[in-house]
């Protein structure tokens, strides 16, 4: 087709060819932990225009890989998935190095009662938390000794534990040791982080700042559906006792 | 030397108990007092006393008892099925002097008549305001000349001590026809919103309660702006407990016993409700094998002395302390305010004036009394200046003993609210209490814990204000930064969370208050109604029954979480709502003093409404605070001068004919509800 040839025969532009240019994407994903498949790279290619500065391209591509399941857009190699018996409770611990990248599939807050939440999304459903009709709850503690301020649990949230998935599919719990910067029930379902130099401890994943690297990014669908579903399963979980 | 002519001043005060005080402080006993044909409570007392302003006067001092007007709507409009009820969104209105009340006003007009000035003494609150505006409009039909300006005045007074009575006899300010407006607003809005929904209310629901229960003896169905919201936070409660779920949650403990002594650790993470992330922390933990001390510091430590005393306050403190419901603490605290012995009961400010004189205050109660001794080492240098809150009405100060009563002079329950009020004053003029704290933490494993301990140094305040308690911990045995052990013992242990507890009152209120419904004056009261009205009931909290929502180590007591549905309306169709586990006792009448706390259980017409409405949906909200808050925040804005009568009432009724118009449409909602928690029938 003339229009793909006048594409691909354009030399005078700065950016160079379509090969070029994808092997330039390709390099930067890789270095940012998301090595893409030829097949992502290629459908990616043919949604941009290749006359776009290549920094910008590059920005792009994470932007759209960090969207998608890792499953079908990145390659995988034993290096950047969880070894396997990962997931073995009977091994006390072990050490990872990585980089690992996974992708979160599912969030939870087990600081506070499955409960509390639940009564706390009820709230934002019956417009508690909308501006101007904000219905207070909680009020500050009295000084009296038969304080009867109820504990709500409106506090802050935390520790969590996400259910991460590797490129392969596979799945592993994963806890913050220490709290997280953008871990939180706020945070988008198939969001990517990079695991390096981390501890597995009975088959969860201890995570901490340093060994932690926040890609960001969700997958739409799921994100919906987990928001939407959210609810209960809280209720569930809480139904069942909680007990893990 | 102008000469000073003889004028007849007319004041009249709110109650007779204000009106025989001031007139004893002005008159010095010289004082004639006459009755008033028609009702034997108010008298007429007349005596001489030379005013600042005009000199020598004849006066004569009465009083009203409280509003002498009432507001109705015009005759067309009274019979309930006269009119569709949305009709009285726009009814006129007939302000009129009731019969009882007919001879004060007539007392009224008639010495207006031989006087020049009229001084109002009613309350400084923007009733006692109103209330001045309708003397005022009483008195003009006998004598047009005192709507001339500075021919009516008001006094500004905030306690019946001689000195400050006779001061603000000196000191006349005119009316503030702002806050009258305020009033005036409110009780418009209370009429009309008040009787249409009422009426819609009542007959939608009354006829389906007659019919299933048999009887005729249903009564009305109410509505109240306020007492919706107040009724809207019990169901909300009573709500949360019955649905509540106990969920499980595990937790690490260390103790270690040092120089014979036994300390807790507490574990930073408190507790998780993840049984697998807690049993790998702790492995871990007790593969480190050994703790690390990683701070010890000691420093002071205080306990701050109270803040000046509020009516929300007080009314809170009266429940939780007193055993005294609101409604029976504000009437004692009126009480001995008329008596003289305390200031205004109705007051938000919680910080005293600088020119005040705290220590005569302090002074005069040396002279009897428990705190007799407290207070004179206050006078003998022990004083403090009291803390300041961060409100100020600028109408009255906080409430504080104004003279020394001897206690054997009040009954038992006078006594006791007499006494909170002396002590917590006593306690704002004395020094905070000083401690001495320590905290240790450790770091186990990847796992962090801490403890600590407190001396107490100086009790200072808790002296005299018994109602605080801070103690001294068990001394900790000496730990050193760096200093490596190996816990004693560490273990998981598991807890279960359990339910709030049913509403008390002092709960109720600070909800009242955060969310901005009802002022300090009127949150007693609609309390009261919804009460009177049976769509709560109270009862005395069984002891020990409720622990904080996910206290450590609570174990379920075994009662089932769902709980029974409100047991079915009893004949009246009032049946109360099951609590848990069904403990009624013989709760179920408010006692004044008692020994329990109270708590509210909505009655099964209480839940019902406050469900139907809700299911209504979400711009109904008659039961959340938010359309009363506005409602209270433009009443405000009319005494700031930021929004006229007109344009409140205008705008407020608007918003509620939306609201009414959208309730019609959805009755069957609301008898849904009725047939569920009355009936008792499912869905």
């Amino acid at each position: 087709m003339p229009s793909q040839r006048l594409l691909t025969a354009t030399p005078a532009t700065a950016n160079g060819n379509a090969a070029e240019i994808g092997a330039s994407v390709s390099a930067f994903l890789t270095a940012k932990g998301v090595p893409p498949t030829q097949a992502w790279l290629h459908t990616f290619l043919s949604g941009v225009r290749l006359t776009t500065p290549v920094i910008a391209l590059q920005q792009t591509a994470l932007f759209q890989i960090r969207k998608a399941d890792l499953q079908t857009s990145i390659t995988r190699s034993p290096s950047n998935l969880l070894p396997p018996g990962t997931t073995d409770p009977a091994t006390k611990e072990k050490h990872v190095c990585g980089p690992i990248t996974v992708q979160v599939l599912d969030i939870e807050d087990i600081g506070r009662s499955r409960w509390s939440q639940v009564e706390a999304l009820e709230a934002l459903e019956r417009g508690e938390t909308t501006k101007g009709r904000e219905v207070i709850r909680v009020v500050p503690e009295e000084s009296g000794p038969d304080s009867t301020a109820v504990a709500d649990e409106a506090k802050s949230s935390g520790p969590h534990k996400l259910l991460l998935q590797d490129a392969s599919g596979a799945q592993a719990y994963a806890m913050e040791l220490l709290p997280l910067k953008g871990v939180g029930v706020q945070m988008s379902v198939g969001g990517k982080l990079v695991l390096r130099d981390f501890t597995v401890a009975r088959g969860l994943i201890l995570l901490e700042p340093r060994n932690v690297e926040l890609l960001g990014g969700k997958v739409e669908a799921w994100d919906k559906k987990w928001r939407e579903e959210r609810k209960q399963r809280l209720k569930a979980k809480a139904g069942i006792g909680g007990e893990r | 030397m102008p000469v000073a002519r003889v004028n007849r001043v007319l004041c009249v005060a709110e109650k007779p108990s204000i009106a025989k005080a001031v007139a004893n402080h002005l008159a010095g006993g010289q004082v004639t007092t006459r009755n008033v044909r028609g009702n034997p409570y108010v008298k007429n007392y007349e005596f001489q006393y030379t005013f600042q302003t005009w000199g020598a006067c004849t006066v004569t001092m009465t009083s009203v008892l409280g509003h002498l007007l009432s507001h109705d709507f015009d005759a067309r409009y009274k019979a309930w099925k006269s009119c569709d009820p949305s009709q009285l969104f726009e009814a006129s209105i007939d302000d009129f002097v009731e019969e009882s009340k007919q001879p004060l006003a007539d007392n009224i007009q008639s010495q207006a008549r031989y006087c020049q000035i009229l001084y109002i003494w009613t309350d400084c609150d923007r009733e006692g305001e109103n209330i001045g505006t309708e003397i005022r409009s009483v008195a003009v039909k006998g004598n047009p000349s005192l709507s001339q300006p500075g021919k009516t005045v008001r006094a500004r007074f905030s306690n019946i001590e001689r000195a400050h009575i006779i001061n603000a006899a000196g000191n006349p300010i005119a009316l503030d026809e702002a806050q009258s407006n305020a009033v005036q607003s409110r009780i418009e809005l209370d009429l009309r919103i008040g009787a249409s929904f009422t009426r819609n209310l009542t007959l939608s629901v009354q006829p389906m309660l007659r019919q299933h229960f048999g009887n005729d003896d249903q009564g009305v169905i109410s509505y109240g702006s306020c007492q919706f919201p107040t009724l809207g936070f019990v169901v909300e409660r009573y709500l949360r407990v019955r649905n509540f779920v106990p969920e499980t949650f595990w937790s690490i403990k260390v103790m270690h016993e040092k120089d014979r002594v036994k300390v807790n650790f507490r574990w930073a993470r408190n507790h998780l409700f993840d049984r697998m992330v807690v049993v790998v922390l702790f492995e871990r933990c007790l593969a480190a094998k050994t703790a690390r001390v990683t701070k010890v510091q000691t420093k002071p430590t205080s306990k701050w002395k109270p803040l000046p005393l509020t009516t929300v306050e007080l009314q809170k403190c009266g429940s939780t302390f007193l055993r005294l419901d609101s409604a029976r603490v504000m009437q004692v605290a009126e009480g001995l305010y008329q008596k003289g012995w305390i200031s205004y009961p109705r007051t938000e400010t919680d910080q005293f004036d600088r020119d005040m004189d705290l220590r005569a205050l302090v002074q005069k109660q040396t002279q009897g009394g428990d705190w007799a001794q407290f207070a004179q080492g206050l006078v003998d240098g022990g004083f403090s200046l009291p803390r300041s809150g961060r409100n100020n009405d600028k109408a009255h100060p906080p409430i504080h003993p104004v003279n020394f009563v001897n206690p054997t002079q009040l009954n038992q329950d006078e006594q006791r609210v007499h006494e909170f009020v002396v002590r917590r004053f006593l306690a704002c003029c004395s020094e905070d209490a000083r401690g001495s704290k320590t905290d240790i933490s450790i770091v186990f494993g990847s796992e962090l814990f801490s403890t600590s301990g407190l001396t107490v140094l100086e009790r200072n305040y808790l002296d005299v204000y018994k109602y605080d308690r801070w103690t001294s911990s068990q001394e900790l045995p000496r730990f050193q930064e760096g200093e490596v052990f190996e816990p004693t013992e560490a273990l998981m242990s598991e807890g279960q969370t359990s339910p709030p507890g049913y509403l008390t009152e002092p709960e109720l209120i600070a909800l009242m208050d955060a969310n901005g419904i009802g002022t300090d004056a009127t949150m007693a009261e609609h309390i009261s109604k919804i009460k009177e009205r049976q769509y709560v009931e109270t009862r005395a909290r069984a002891r020990g029954a409720r622990q904080g929502d996910d206290d450590d180590g609570a174990a379920s007591d075994g009662e089932t979480a769902a709980g029974a549905a409100p047991a079915a309306g009893r004949g009246r169709g009032r049946g109360r709502a099951r609590g848990r586990g069904g403990r009624g006792g013989g709760g179920g009448e408010d006692r004044g003093a008692t020994n329990g706390m109270q708590e509210f259980i909505p009655t099964t017409l209480g839940v019902a409404l406050v469900e139907g409405y809700e299911n209504m949906g979400f711009e109904i909200s008659l039961t959340k605070p938010f359309l009363r808050k506005e409602m209270e925040l433009k009443m405000k804005a009319i005494c700031e001068g930021r929004k006229t009568k007109a344009e409140v009432v205008h705008e407020t009724i608007e918003q509620y004919r939306d609201v009414y118009v959208r309730t019609q449409q959805r009755l069957d909602t609301l008898r849904a509800a009725v047939r569920k928690y009355c009936f008792g029938e499912n869905g």
